[in-house]
């Protein structure tokens, strides 16, 4: 990973801490390692003096057969450049690190899944419970001596599928009863949930009774799993009174596969489709993220069409995710599918697009690292053209002028679900939902990947907070969008595609990369460590709407249950990267 | 009184109570064709010419459904509640009239079931009824959702339903009449809608209000309370609350174009009586059609800001329609 803090920096905070901060010295990584027992002051210091004040990503990445676990912090300043990367190394046997929620509100959720994932307590943790897998589950998946039923080998491709006629079936090698545990005195038949009492008493009940004098009663409403307007199977434990919600909680993980945990089994190139399934509705931005991270370990560079058409095709998932969600919200807010609707008649055809570049609608599978993975045709191009030129803006101000002042849009979304500036900045909140608050922080500016830097674009900022301005945002980032994609459409120049020639097994040399794009629901980062081996040790994806979702709760106490709808189409969140 | 009478009134009824239910299915093929087209989409369009037997197919599929009751659902109210909610529904189109006197047989025969001097107070009464069944299968359903969305049946009720009483006092001014009969006669020559069209407008939005259609759709609203009221209910017993929906919508229409748009009447209806319920059914489908357009456009309200809505903003203007209307009849004169 290309260091991002200067000297200046670097010598200050090690020089600070004497001892307790050092380094990483390991070949391929950068950043710092910092004790254990100076990590919340190291944080404060790196917060409140250095300015970085938005906690992108917690991680952990397990380095068994050593007895060492990392705890992965990325911070950034609001205000654009590089982050600063540290890490705390603790024992697999005795992992315990201090929480960082009460100076980042946006680490609770992230240090719910490295706790279920790793297994690394977070001292002083609010609600440290599960938060992807259920508390019937023995062990924590991610840690590298973790098997699985049904286990075959550490990495892929298997001997046994490998090469074709030889196959075998793993049941029979590894028959189901031989790996599969269970918690102490668990009993299938008999076995009720403690992580639901622990949910229920999580729920903040002191904060009630409005009505005065009046004595009034209180009751959960759990809004999902299956329910309409949660996108898939997301839960919200709603304490209510009346329709007031006096705190919320988000409860996810029903849609969890261990994307991770495959990532790593899988080789780098394998990850590429697997991408795809995270944020199923822009799965050329996933792509593109992914294809960063690892270029950055592999030190190569695409070819110059090939940047003009990733940036090119991002861009178009762009408008295709927000006329979406735009739509949906409107979904959300009552209007009968009409909006909906329209807005899919307009991704359709960015679907064609798709489709004609690489094959398939959703799951494009487009990027390859070092470049895409076939040339756009000269028809392709000429489509786009008419799409960029012609009817996208046309179609973006319909929607604008049918919704912006619609009465009763205005009436839902004004003032609803307000997130300050400095609460969604703490909250680690990404993307719309961040810029809507008055913070312009948008990769594309704050670190230019890829060649962002040549674009005139102008940063979508609004400075209410509330879902009304989420929308608007939406609406000038499809315009800024479009304007990028005119510009390239205009520039593309003639040439390769793809560096080197394509091959299977990419060779990535050891070391650590993190590699992070502006995604339309907010930064999609992946975090990937190599130890030169064909698959990664440690495949993370920052999902912009997990972590969004921390947010969710401060937005929506003293709404109504009309409104947390809403709010939560507006943060916009997709359940295949919320639960990865 | 007659034998024949008897017989009448009995096959009048018959009459209504079939094209009430023939009505309701073909309403809803109404709303999913026209709800689709302004949708980008075709709309169901395969069984029969099209669509034409998808209502039948529907009903065939809801009759044959499993019906369950929730555990700890209060059985007997439960199975009430669609009951309570369907029959004024039913019965409240009773004294609409639908022409002046045809010549059938050899005999001179109303087309109207009931001139009853009452009929508005009839109509605000009987409609009241129905929330009771709302509220009531919210409540004993045992479950959060629809007792939420009860509530809020109950809550918008008390907040359109006075407008909704405002709004049918104009024409009640101008005939001196609570007979729908008489106030049709009234329209002859000029509607009420060209009188007082802010009476009208009232009666638009209240009446959308009391069928729960968007963008006062809060009982059920399907994206926040899953179904709402009826989130419990299956087969027959869902489709009776669908049922009551879809009739209340034609008679809310109907009442609207009685009281407003001149019911009936329209040219060569004095020559022609048979022409009266053809004018009137032409009223009714683009009442209807204009419910399924605000359907398909606008989003839906939040229950406190209709309240506010209700009593802030529709009260004070019913009452300002109200004295206008007075000080006009007086005016004019009669």
């Amino acid at each position: 990973m290309n260091d991002p803090v200067d000297s200046f920096m670097n010598f200050d905070l090690i020089s600070r801490y004497p001892g307790l901060v050092k380094k990483d010295q390991r070949t391929g990584y950068s950043g710092y390692i910092v004790e254990a027992d100076c990590l919340v002051q190291f944080a404060r210091a790196v917060r409140d003096e250095l300015g970085f004040d938005y906690l992108s990503m917690i991680t952990a990445a397990d380095y068994y057969p050593d007895d060492l676990m990392d705890v992965i912090y990325l911070l950034y300043r609001t205000t654009g450049g590089p982050g600063i990367l540290f890490k705390v190394q603790v024992s697999r046997l005795d992992s315990k690190v201090p929480s960082l929620s009460s100076i980042f509100a946006g680490a609770e959720l992230q240090e719910r899944e490295v706790w279920d994932m790793y297994g690394i307590s977070f001292e002083d943790h609010p609600d440290l419970r599960r938060i992807l897998l259920w508390d019937g589950f023995e062990g924590h998946p991610l840690r590298k001596d973790w098997k699985e039923p049904l286990f075959e080998e550490d990495s892929k491709p298997y001997k046994d599928r490998w090469p074709a006629g030889k196959h075998k079936r793993q049941e029979d090698l590894n028959p189901f009863k031989n790996n599969v545990s269970y918690p102490i005195g668990f009993e299938p038949e008999h076995f009720s949930s403690n992580n639901e009492k622990a949910l229920y008493d999580a729920l903040n009940k002191t904060s009630g009774n409005l009505n005065g004098s009046l004595k009034t009663d209180q009751i959960i409403v759990n809004l999902g799993p299956q329910h309409p307007s949660t996108h898939g199977v997301f839960r919200m434990a709603a304490l209510l009174e009346g329709e007031t919600i006096i705190d919320l909680k988000p409860v996810m993980g029903y849609l969890h596969r261990s994307h991770e945990k495959i990532g790593e089994r899988n080789t780098f190139l394998q990850n590429m489709p697997y991408t795809d399934r995270l944020d199923y509705i822009s799965s050329m931005s996933n792509n593109f993220g992914y294809a960063l991270a690892v270029e950055k370990l592999m030190a190569v560079t695409p070819p110059e069409r090939a940047e003009y058409i990733r940036v090119i095709m991002a861009e178009l998932t762009r408008i295709s995710s927000h006329i979406m969600t735009t739509g949906f919200l409107l979904n959300e807010l009552g209007a009968m599918f009409t909006p909906s609707l329209y807005a899919l008649e307009e991704r359709e055809l960015i679907l064609d697009i798709f489709e004609e570049v690489s094959g398939s609608r959703m799951m494009c599978n487009y990027f390859r690292f070092g470049g895409v993975v076939r040339d756009i045709s000269d028809s392709v191009i000429e489509k786009i053209r008419k799409l960029v030129f012609n009817r996208l803006p046309r179609k973006i101000d319909e929607l604008d002028r049918y919704l912006t002042h619609n009465e009763i849009v205005r009436l839902r979304t004004e003032g609803v679900g307000v997130l300050t500036a400095d609460e969604a900045a703490a909250y680690s909140a990404g993307g719309p939902l961040l810029r809507a608050s008055g913070v312009p922080y948008d990769v594309r500016k704050a670190e230019p990947y890829s060649i962002y830097d040549r674009f005139k674009f102008d940063v979508a900022v609004r400075y209410h907070g509330d879902i009304y301005d989420r929308y608007l945002v939406r609406l000038d980032e499809m315009r800024q969008s479009i304007r990028i994609i005119q510009q390239a459409i205009h520039d593309i120049p003639s040439g390769p595609v793809m560096t080197g020639k394509s091959q299977y097994q990419p060779k990535v040399p050891a070391g650590e990369a993190y590699g992070r794009v502006e995604g339309p629901k907010g930064e999609l980062g992946f975090y990937i460590v190599s130890d030169g081996k064909q698959n990664p040790r440690r495949y993370h994806v920052r999902a912009p709407s997990f972590i969004n979702l921390t947010a969710l709760s401060e937005m929506s106490k003293g709404e109504k249950v009309a409104d947390v709808i809403a709010i939560l189409g507006s943060i916009d969140i997709i359940l295949g990267e919320v639960d990865r | 009184m007659d034998a024949a009478l008897i017989w009448e009134w009995i096959i009048k009824s018959v009459v209504i109570l079939l094209v009430m239910t023939g009505g309701f299915a073909y309403v809803t093929l109404y709303e999913r064709r026209v709800l689709a087209r302004m949708q980008v989409r075709i709309g169901p369009n395969r069984v029969g010419w099209q669509g034409l037997l998808q209502p039948v197919a529907d009903g065939i599929k809801l009759i044959f459904k499993e019906e369950l009751t929730p555990v700890g659902a209060d059985r007997l109210i439960f199975i009430l509640a669609p009951v309570i909610t369907v029959i004024p529904a039913l019965i409240v189109t009773a004294v609409v009239p639908w022409g002046t006197e045809v010549n059938l047989f050899g005999r001179i025969v109303p087309l109207r079931l009931a001139d009853i001097n009452v009929a508005v107070l009839y109509i605000l009464s009987v409609t009241s009824i129905s929330v009771y069944g709302i509220t009531l299968a919210g409540w004993s359903s045992n479950n959060k959702y629809a007792m939420l969305g009860g509530l809020r049946a109950t809550a918008q009720m008390i907040s359109y339903e006075l407008a909704l009483g405002m709004a049918f006092v104009g024409p009640i001014l101008w005939t001196g009449s609570m007979s729908l009969g008489d106030i049709v006669s009234a329209q002859k020559n000029l509607w009420f809608v060209v009188i007082m069209p802010l009476g009208f407008i009232i009666y638009v939005i209240a009446s959308l209000a009391e069928v729960n259609r968007s963008p006062f759709d809060m009982p059920e609203a399907e994206q926040e309370l899953t179904a709402g009221y009826h989130t419990e209910y299956s087969g027959m017993k869902f489709a009776l609350f669908f049922m009551a929906e879809y009739i209340k919508m034609i008679g809310v229409s109907m009442i609207g174009a009685t009281l407003f748009l001149g019911g009936y009447q329209g040219p060569f209806v004095d020559a022609y009586p048979w022409l009266g319920p053809i004018y009137l059914f032409i009223k009714v489908a683009l009442w209807l059609f204009f419910m399924i357009w605000v359907r398909a456009t606008l989003p839906r309200f939040r229950y406190d800001r209709l309240m506010a809505f209700g009593w802030k903003v529709l009260l004070p203007l019913s009452l300002l329609y109200i004295v206008v209307t007075a000080v006009l009849r007086l005016l004019v004169g009669g």
